[in-house]
């Protein structure tokens, strides 16, 4: 499948070069040293659990603008990991088509293909924190998913909205991986502007997870899952403070003889910012970021209540971003299972990072 | 505590150094208005230093943006998409005209084609139309020269002549108002387009649709290709921008442009 995906790649920036199309050649890298320690519940001294340096993320993005109106993405993520033998993975992450003036919509694109996913702040997240949107860090849906998308802009930078279909296992599932899972998800999003500074949002996906009927023998499967999915979102930005506020919702439905498994999810994230570069010169922020996740309605061995704060700065420079946060978990006693309990999934997780990336239109 | 309230001095002091300069970035057509006018505000304010890129328009618009700069240079009005993510960002764009232009048609001074139709722009630009002899010309190929995409220049154009639609792929982008001209002076077959203020007696101007660019036709719209060229801020222009953008706008300001070829407001 690796060889495939590049050797798509390849054949896709060589077509484009030969027919002299505009094409986009980007890149971007993410180099981080993790440390993670906790509490030993047997000893109580501190413990390191992980120390190590990785390419989290090595994404390389080709774009090509087929026509005035139709233009194509196709990224891939090259990533540090042990689960092949050579220690580098190759995922594809977009690969989409792009039509404007498609319908007679002014300001509207649509989308099919590998694409975003427009739910809440995981489709514009800027990792200016080191940690995924709060939809993909609880599992609510992935960053990026097959299906198809109409997005664009309310009139006069009044906002902007997104509706989608999409196969609802995101991109790292197809074929015999998706689990029978022959329903779609569905999706809108939409956010707007009453004033400069002030962004107001709301996201709802409807999704499913397996068949309700195995295929085998028609009994009812207990892994089904119909999830309802929302999101609430209220940023503010005025000068060098930037403060976003996100509530997050998953209600989980299973098959009625399973009804007893069905629970509700929800979560508030607060991520504050405020930037030096006015009053130092330098481009440097100051970043905080608190969660409290709440999945204790769950009846299994899953149950948890997260509580978890990070403080963290970063610095821009050219092409360059430098980043170091401090992470610390806490679960609920009371309200987590027993797998969470005495402080033994507490952690504290320090990280650091250098992003680079670069750009180059070829023709 | 004497050390902090000195550090919060020398961090108050610093930012308020950093604020005498003016930073404007964008259009290259507005480019030349924006130098000439930010070094006779410099003569008039020695006290103040104006800071002038060019980029294109849309380079402009990004900075406002982006913080990166006071003032967006832009040729054209700005897009919606612009304006979301600028609010969205706490930037509240607001335009400021400072001139008229007319984007004038361009020919060959051999050339002897006095007029042409939008229409005729349009089939010239997207390829039906090959050849001057067409036109009622001599018998040349026509040689296609524009802006490029990323132009504020071109985006008037694609709107107002080509409704937009997509230019001939062997047509020449180029990069600025002064390489379409030069190019067209030195290719006999060849049509651009500029802003007024960058035509010189190496090409011959073509009227559109009858109508010669000039100061009255361009400053009441009856010439097809007029337009505005703007200055954008982050809300209602204060201080030191505001007083710089009075500047353009008064008659010192309008004096420039109209020395920089284009046409005043007054």
């Amino acid at each position: 499948m690796r060889k495939l995906i590049v050797s798509v790649s390849v054949l896709l920036l060589l077509c484009s070069m030969l027919q002299g199309v505009e094409t986009k050649l980007s890149g971007e890298f993410w180099s981080r040293w993790s440390m993670e320690y906790a509490q030993n519940p047997a000893t109580g001294e501190d413990e390191v659990l992980k120390n190590f340096l990785a390419l989290e993320r090595g994404y390389l993005g080709l774009e090509t603008k087929i026509s005035d109106d139709i233009k194509s993405r196709f990224t891939v993520d090259i990533f540090s990991t042990d689960s092949v033998s050579n220690g580098a993975g190759l995922k594809l992450k977009y690969a989409y088509l792009d039509f404007n003036n498609l319908l007679p919509v002014t300001d509207m694109t649509l989308t099919a293909g590998l694409q975003k996913v427009y739910f809440g702040t995981l489709y514009d997240w800027d990792y200016s924190l080191i940690g995924k949107a709060p939809a993909d860090e609880y599992k609510l849906t992935s960053s990026a998913d097959y299906g198809i998308s109409a997005h664009g802009y309310l009139p006069k930078g009044w906002g902007e909205y997104a509706l989608g279909l999409y196969n609802g296992e995101g991109y790292k599932k197809y074929g015999s991986n998706l689990k029978d899972n022959t329903q779609f998800a569905y999706l809108a999003n939409i956010r707007m502007i009453p004033f400069a500074g002030l962004t107001l949002g709301g996201s709802v996906l409807l999704n499913s997870v397996e068949r309700e009927n195995l295929l085998s023998d028609d009994s009812v499967n207990p892994k089904y899952q119909d999830q309802l999915m929302l999101d609430g979102l209220a940023h503010y930005i005025n000068g060098p403070i930037d403060i976003c506020l996100e509530y997050l919702s998953k209600k989980v439905d299973h098959a009625s003889s399973y009804s007893a498994d069905d629970y509700q999810a929800w979560g508030i994230m607060i991520f504050p910012k405020l930037s030096l570069k006015n009053i130092l010169g330098p481009d440097l922020s100051l970043l905080a970021r608190y969660d409290i996740w709440d999945e204790s309605d769950r009846d299994d061995n899953g149950k948890y209540l997260l509580n978890a704060i990070t403080a963290g700065l970063q610095y821009d420079f050219s092409a360059l971003s430098l980043q170091l946060n401090g992470t610390k978990k806490s679960y609920d006693e009371d309200n987590s299972a027993p797998a969470y309990a005495d402080n033994q999934k507490d952690a504290v997780e320090i990280m650091a990072q250098v992003k680079w990336h670069f750009s180059n239109t070829i023709n | 505590m004497r050390k902090y309230l000195f550090i919060l001095m020398v961090l108050v002091s610093a930012s308020l150094l950093r604020a005498e300069t003016i930073t404007c970035s964008g259009s290259t057509t507005v480019l030349p208005i924006a130098q000439a006018a930010a070094e006779a505000f410099m003569d008039k304010y020695p006290h103040l230093n104006v800071s002038v890129r060019g980029g294109g328009s849309g380079v402009g618009i990004a900075a406002l943006q982006n913080g990166t700069a006071q003032i967006a240079n832009s040729s054209r009005p700005i897009k919606n998409k612009e304006l979301v993510q600028a609010r969205s960002k706490g930037v509240q764009p607001t335009a400021y005209a400072i001139a008229y232009d007319g984007i004038a048609m361009v020919v060959h001074p051999s050339n002897k084609i006095d007029n042409i139709s939008l229409q005729q722009i349009l089939d010239i630009y997207t390829g039906k139309i090959n050849n001057w002899r067409q036109l009622g010309g001599s018998d040349q190929s026509i040689v296609v020269i524009s802006r490029d995409v990323a132009s504020g220049t071109f985006e008037v154009f694609n709107e107002k002549a080509l409704n937009g639609a997509k230019v001939e792929a062997s047509a020449q982008m180029l990069a600025s108002n002064n390489a379409v001209i030069s190019a067209v002076s030195t290719t006999p077959g060849a049509i651009g387009y500029a802003g007024l203020g960058y035509v010189n007696d190496n090409v011959r101007v073509v009227k559109v649709e009858g109508i010669r660019p000039s100061k009255a036709t361009v400053a009441d719209f009856s010439y097809p290709l007029a337009r505005k060229l703007y200055m954008y801020t982050n809300g209602k222009a204060t201080g030191n921008v505001a007083a710089f953008l009075g500047f353009i706008q008064g008659e010192s300001g309008q004096k420039i442009v109209e020395e920089c070829g284009f046409i005043s407001l007054q």
